[in-house]
């Protein structure tokens, strides 16, 4: 007989309330894309009685989203593919000690979520390098190496060392070794590093803004400011366009959650 | 040891650590050097002007001047803002992770829900929480008017400010519950059955057990809290735009930095409320360490 922290009856209603809070707002949200503009007027809070598709036809023209959607797969496909490839060949010398100061350079990546914020000077820094206004110079700040270093570092000191002298024994170099015998071995912490860091750079709203002023380079974020602010809000068209732009992020969610939620855990838990 | 090798081989493992080391000196850890470095000038970021040496002038403004309160309001808003947001997230994301720890039906459903924002991003959860806050008859208008009241909300002066910190929880409540899960499944359950046997019931089974043995996922999680807060400000941009007395240390530097028009650009000034907003992460980082990690020995 295991003592239950929390009284059943009470932890359902804790979830209750949870999920309450939780799947309203995204049903709502659902609902309101799905409704005429004239019945969203009367009442935006009942449940949709005309249901037409149309808001959605309208946000992805209104939103210019044929676009977006294309800039933003590119944005995050390049960076996040860059980012990954570059922590993990980073990673794993660090966590076999492979180079000198391994514990050093492990805190120096670490530092960066300290520091002062770093988006003056790296601004000017893209300019500098005439990269402002260019796809490469948003995919280049956006190849963050940080969260998925620290996981993939921590994943790969549970692999034990005995491979790495097997496979050298058998004349594996070192470059064969990581490329094709190590990444695939750590599968699962790519896979939650590349979902962390594609959801952040994704709706990296802030970047877009200060990276580009040529609207053919806009991310998808950028066309949901379409609907809102300026000139009064277009709700029914920002709900159907916040839906295509969160629609992506669903499907691989539904697809990978467990990657991205043991990930996670594993991640907070070896470091 | 390595086994790959001797001489110019052992230098296969640098050449695999440069890429990475390169982009982040050149676009994250330099960069966030000469954010210091700007701050004793006077750089607007309009290109074609130059720019000054201005000694400590920014950090004159910013402590001792008649811009002064502003910042001040600022700051003492982005500690408001952390110290909530730390404190409500651990404690209902602890409570959240311990309920849906004990194996209820549906319990991997829970998981994945409250985790759900976390994938949607601050854009999309906060646009839908400005669609959930639409003043015009929105759900939260109706709620309020069970309640006999009304509010223009994220247009309100005192309202905006509280709506931004609840957004912010519920948008990043996910990942610490998942933290803490993660914690909790560390510890055998042995010890609760122990407990049991010597008559510890849910809270004392909670105060000595649970507590304790989750000291150093409350370190983990408290901390990226707190760092996170500080440093945050993408929910200020989406929610009021620094409107309604809502912008917080992080936003002032964006906003001085990118928000206007080019004459007002003042990169330079920005770059101190930075440095300022850095000072402040620091000793809360410190702090806290200090604090948590202490708790962790005596336990």
């Amino acid at each position: 007989m295991k003592a239950h922290l929390v009284p059943r009856p009470l932890g359902y209603l804790i979830m209750l309330l949870m999920v309450a809070m939780y799947l309203y707002p995204l049903l709502y949200l659902f609902n309101v894309s799905l409704k005429p503009d004239t019945e969203f007027a009367l009442d935006p809070v009942g449940w949709v009685r005309h249901i037409q598709f149309a808001n959605y036809a309208a946000a992805w023209q209104q939103g210019s989203f044929g676009t977006y959607i294309w800039n933003s797969l590119l944005y995050t496909a390049a960076a996040v593919a860059g980012s990954v490839l570059i922590s993990a060949m980073a990673a794993f010398p660090v966590s076999r000690g492979y180079v000198r100061w391994s514990g050093l350079v492990y805190i120096f990546f670490m530092m960066g979520i300290f520091l002062p914020n770093n988006m003056i000077p790296q601004w000017n820094l893209i300019h500098a390098l005439g990269l402002y206004n260019t796809r490469t110079g948003f995919i280049l700040v956006n190849m963050g190496v940080g969260l998925g270093f620290m996981l993939m570092t921590g994943y790969m000191k549970s692999i034990p060392r005995e491979l790495d002298e097997a496979a050298s024994m058998d004349g594996c170099t070192y470059s064969r070794f990581v490329l094709t015998l190590m990444l695939p071995l750590i599968k699962p912490v790519l896979a939650t590093s590349a979902i962390l860091q594609a959801i952040g750079v994704w709706n990296n709203i802030i970047g877009a803004n200060i990276y580009f002023s040529d609207q053919r380079l806009f991310p998808v974020v950028m066309g949901l400011y379409k609907f809102y602010g300026q000139f009064g809000n277009q709700w029914t068209l920002l709900a159907a366009a916040l839906v295509i732009v969160a629609s992506p992020l669903i499907v691989l969610y539904l697809f990978l959650q467990r990657y991205i939620i043991e990930g996670a855990m594993t991640g907070a838990v070896k470091s | 040891m390595y086994t790959f090798g001797r001489k110019w081989r052992k230098l296969a493992p640098y050449g695999f650590l440069l890429p990475a080391l390169l982009i982040y000196l050149l676009f994250a850890f330099g960069p966030s050097m000469f954010t210091i470095v700007y701050s004793f000038t006077d750089i607007s970021g309009v290109s074609g002007v130059g720019w000054h040496w201005i000694g400590l002038d920014n950090y004159q403004e910013l402590f001792h001047s008649a811009r002064t309160p502003v910042y001040v309001a600022s700051a003492k808003r982005t500690v408001v803002f952390s110290l909530s947001v730390t404190l409500l997230q651990t404690a209902i994301g602890l409570l959240l992770a311990i309920v849906i720890n004990s194996k209820l039906r549906g319990h991997l459903f829970y998981r994945s829900l409250v985790f759900m924002p976390v994938v949607l991003g601050v854009t999309v959860f906060g646009l839908i929480w400005t669609l959930m806050f639409n003043p015009m008859d929105g759900p939260m208008q109706k709620l309020w008017g069970l309640f006999g009241s009304s509010s223009t909300f994220l247009g309100s002066y005192t309202m905006a400010f509280p709506i931004v910190i609840f957004v912010q929880i519920w948008g990043a409540m996910g990942y610490t519950t998942v933290i803490f899960l993660a914690g909790l499944q560390t510890i055998p359950g042995e010890l609760y059955e122990a407990g049991y046997m010597d008559g510890a019931r849910s809270w004392s089974s909670f105060i000595h057990i649970t507590w304790p043995m989750l000291a150093p996922t409350v370190t983990v999680n408290v901390l990226l809290a707190i760092i996170g807060s500080l440093q945050t400000f993408d929910i200020v941009f989406v929610l009021t735009g620094g409107h309604f007395n809502t912008s917080i240390l992080g936003y002032e530097v964006y906003r001085s930095a990118f928000g206007g028009n080019a004459g007002n650009l003042r990169q330079g000034f920005a770059s101190s409320v930075a440095v300022l907003q850095f000072g402040i992460v620091l000793v809360a980082a410190v702090i806290a360490q200090f604090y948590l990690r202490r708790r962790e020995v005596q336990i």
